[in-house]
């Protein structure tokens, strides 16, 4: 499992994290969301070594990152943002290289090999310079290199960015795999795919933890008011707009050219989407649709991470 | 142990899979003999002594050891690899050691190639032995040094080519440097710092086969500064 406490870094006078704390267990889909320079990459490149933090530590399966490195980086598979890997190299050579750096026995290393080159698709590339691969098939190779020891801590840095709609699909396919086992953290600019993958998700802003939990719990822990969609024959006359006023806050209005009106209404303090029903037949107004929106969260990243007013 | 056979394996299979390998090591060769049998004229000199060929090693390899070591860790900070490298469970220790071998291993083949040139000529006249030994012994440290210290600056660079500039600098400062004394008129202490660090006065006493523990000493203790100090910048980067 990891275990990061109080994590805190800075470059130069820039606080990259600031006292992050958060556990991942086995069997758990973990994502590290936020915008970029949000601070993931240097939360990840902490947990796998890359990185000192200043203040804090963290642990992966109970190993001390900083004071036993070796220990720690043993259990732990990482794939780091863009996948590099040694161009010069084939594929086979290169994950031949990184079975003898982490000590694998030629036996090991052949079952190894077997079970990944299905998983990750690499049978046709075998023999081929990593230079000559598509960014797709580099980053499956990557994914190959990160679980080649079969890790129980997987550390993947936006382990779809840069791939088409079908290698994102696969990508994810395979995560979810990792995820009945493993203890996975992977971190993501990407909403859908926090919430399609992840089971937990921590939402990241200025190198601090602004919300976590699933996204679901996200989305109704931060919203505040419900917001419902209404949409009427014709447009409401000023009295129905006062009554209106008492269900809650019109917050967009739009009158169409056949007569019609079209608002959404952000709900007061113990009102419902049925008051409108009520609302409606009272002042004899014909209702084609009330609809309550789900606050996604898409709207709540942007309101946490002050999104667009930067 | 594991971890420095791994990475010296996966240095070497770069160099060779790329041409540089092969190209920096036909250059020197065709260089270096082109000077000897050409422009030094070996042939009209009439001598059996191969002294100058060995004499020139030092300034070529000012060049030469830089051109392979430039890469080692330049290469892997440029290309992001050196976050692979360094998460893999292997001491920073073993790693700058398996890289130094790669780049040291590039540089005793340089040297054990240029066995052609007295194999070449042993018929026309009477060699010394002794001397030939020595010179490759001199050869043998001024590489081992050399390399380590190009590994060295090639850790704390950002560009390949930097690396190979600033390596070549240092080198050709250590190598000359006894001769700054002739130029510059230095108090005895500065001018004693200088013939002390100056790879040409040392390697002098080995092309004249004899070989002093203090010259031994000399490469050794520069070899094992320039690694140690090659981890302490590796380490140093994590904290930054």
């Amino acid at each position: 499992m990891i275990e990061a406490r109080e994590l805190t870094r800075r470059y130069d006078s820039v606080l990259a994290v600031d006292r992050v704390s958060f556990d991942v267990h086995p069997g758990q889909i973990v994502g590290l969301l936020g915008p970029n320079g949000a601070g993931k990459t240097t939360i990840l490149r902490i947990l796998t070594g890359y990185h000192y933090p200043q203040h804090g530590s963290a642990r992966i399966g109970g190993h001390d990152v900083v004071t036993d490195p070796v220990a720690a980086k043993r259990r732990l598979g990482y794939l780091p943002e863009n996948a590099p890997a040694y161009g010069m190299l084939t594929v086979d050579e290169y994950l031949g290289f990184i079975g003898a750096a982490r000590s694998l026995s030629r036996a090991e290393h052949r079952a190894a090999v077997e079970r990944l080159a299905g998983l990750c698709g690499l049978e046709s590339v075998w023999r081929r310079p990593i230079s000559e691969l598509s960014k797709g098939l580099r980053q499956r190779v990557g994914l190959a290199q990160a679980l080649l020891h079969d890790p129980d801590v997987v550390i993947l840095d936006e382990p779809t960015s840069g791939l088409d709609p079908n290698q994102i699909r696969e990508v994810r396919r395979i995560v979810e795999e990792l995820g009945r086992t493993k203890t996975v953290l992977l971190s993501t600019h990407i909403l859908s795919e926090a919430e399609a993958v992840c089971d937990r998700v921590l939402i990241l802003d200025a190198g601090r933890i602004v919300a976590s939990g699933t996204a679901a719990q996200i989305a109704s822990a931060l919203r505040t008011r419900a917001i419902v969609a209404v949409s009427l024959a014709s447009r409401p006359g000023p009295r129905a707009r006062h009554e209106l006023d008492r269900i809650g806050e019109t917050v967009e209005e739009r009158d169409e050219p056949d007569g019609s009106a079209r608002l959404r209404l952000m709900l007061n303090e113990g009102r419902e989407a049925e008051d409108v029903f009520d609302w409606a037949v009272a002042h004899g107004l014909r209702l084609r649709a009330v609809v309550p929106e789900r606050e996604s969260l898409e709207d709540v990243f942007a309101r946490l991470t002050a999104g667009g007013q930067r | 142990m594991k971890g420095t056979l791994a990475v010296l394996r996966k240095e070497l299979l770069g160099s060779f899979n790329s041409p540089v390998a092969y190209v920096v090591l036909s250059a020197f060769l065709v260089f270096t003999s082109v000077w000897f049998f050409f422009i030094h004229d070996f042939f009209a000199a009439d001598v059996a002594s191969l002294r100058s060929y060995y004499g020139i090693m030092p300034i070529v390899f000012v060049v030469l050891i830089p051109a392979v070591t430039m890469r080692t860790w330049a290469e892997e900070r440029a290309a992001g690899t050196d976050e692979i490298l360094l998460t893999l469970p292997v001491g920073e220790a073993s790693l700058v050691l398996g890289k130094y071998l790669a780049s040291l291993s590039l540089m005793l083949l340089a040297v054990v190639l240029t066995i052609f040139v007295p194999l070449s000529v042993r018929e026309l006249g009477q060699f010394e032995p002794g001397e030939i030994y020595g010179q490759y012994i001199g050869l043998v440290l001024l590489v081992t040094a050399g390399t380590a210290v190009g590994g060295l600056v090639s850790s704390l660079s950002r560009h390949q080519i930097s690396a190979f500039v600033g390596t070549a600098l240092i080198l050709l400062f250590l190598t000359l440097a006894a001769e700054l004394n002739a130029v510059l008129e230095l108090a005895a202490v500065p001018a004693a710092v200088l013939r002390f660090l100056s790879f040409d006065h040392r390697f002098r006493n080995l092309n004249r086969g004899v070989l002093d523990t203090r010259d031994l000493a000399y490469f050794a203790g520069l070899t094992v500064a320039a690694l140690y100090l090659t981890r302490a910048a590796l380490v140093a980067r994590k904290a930054r």
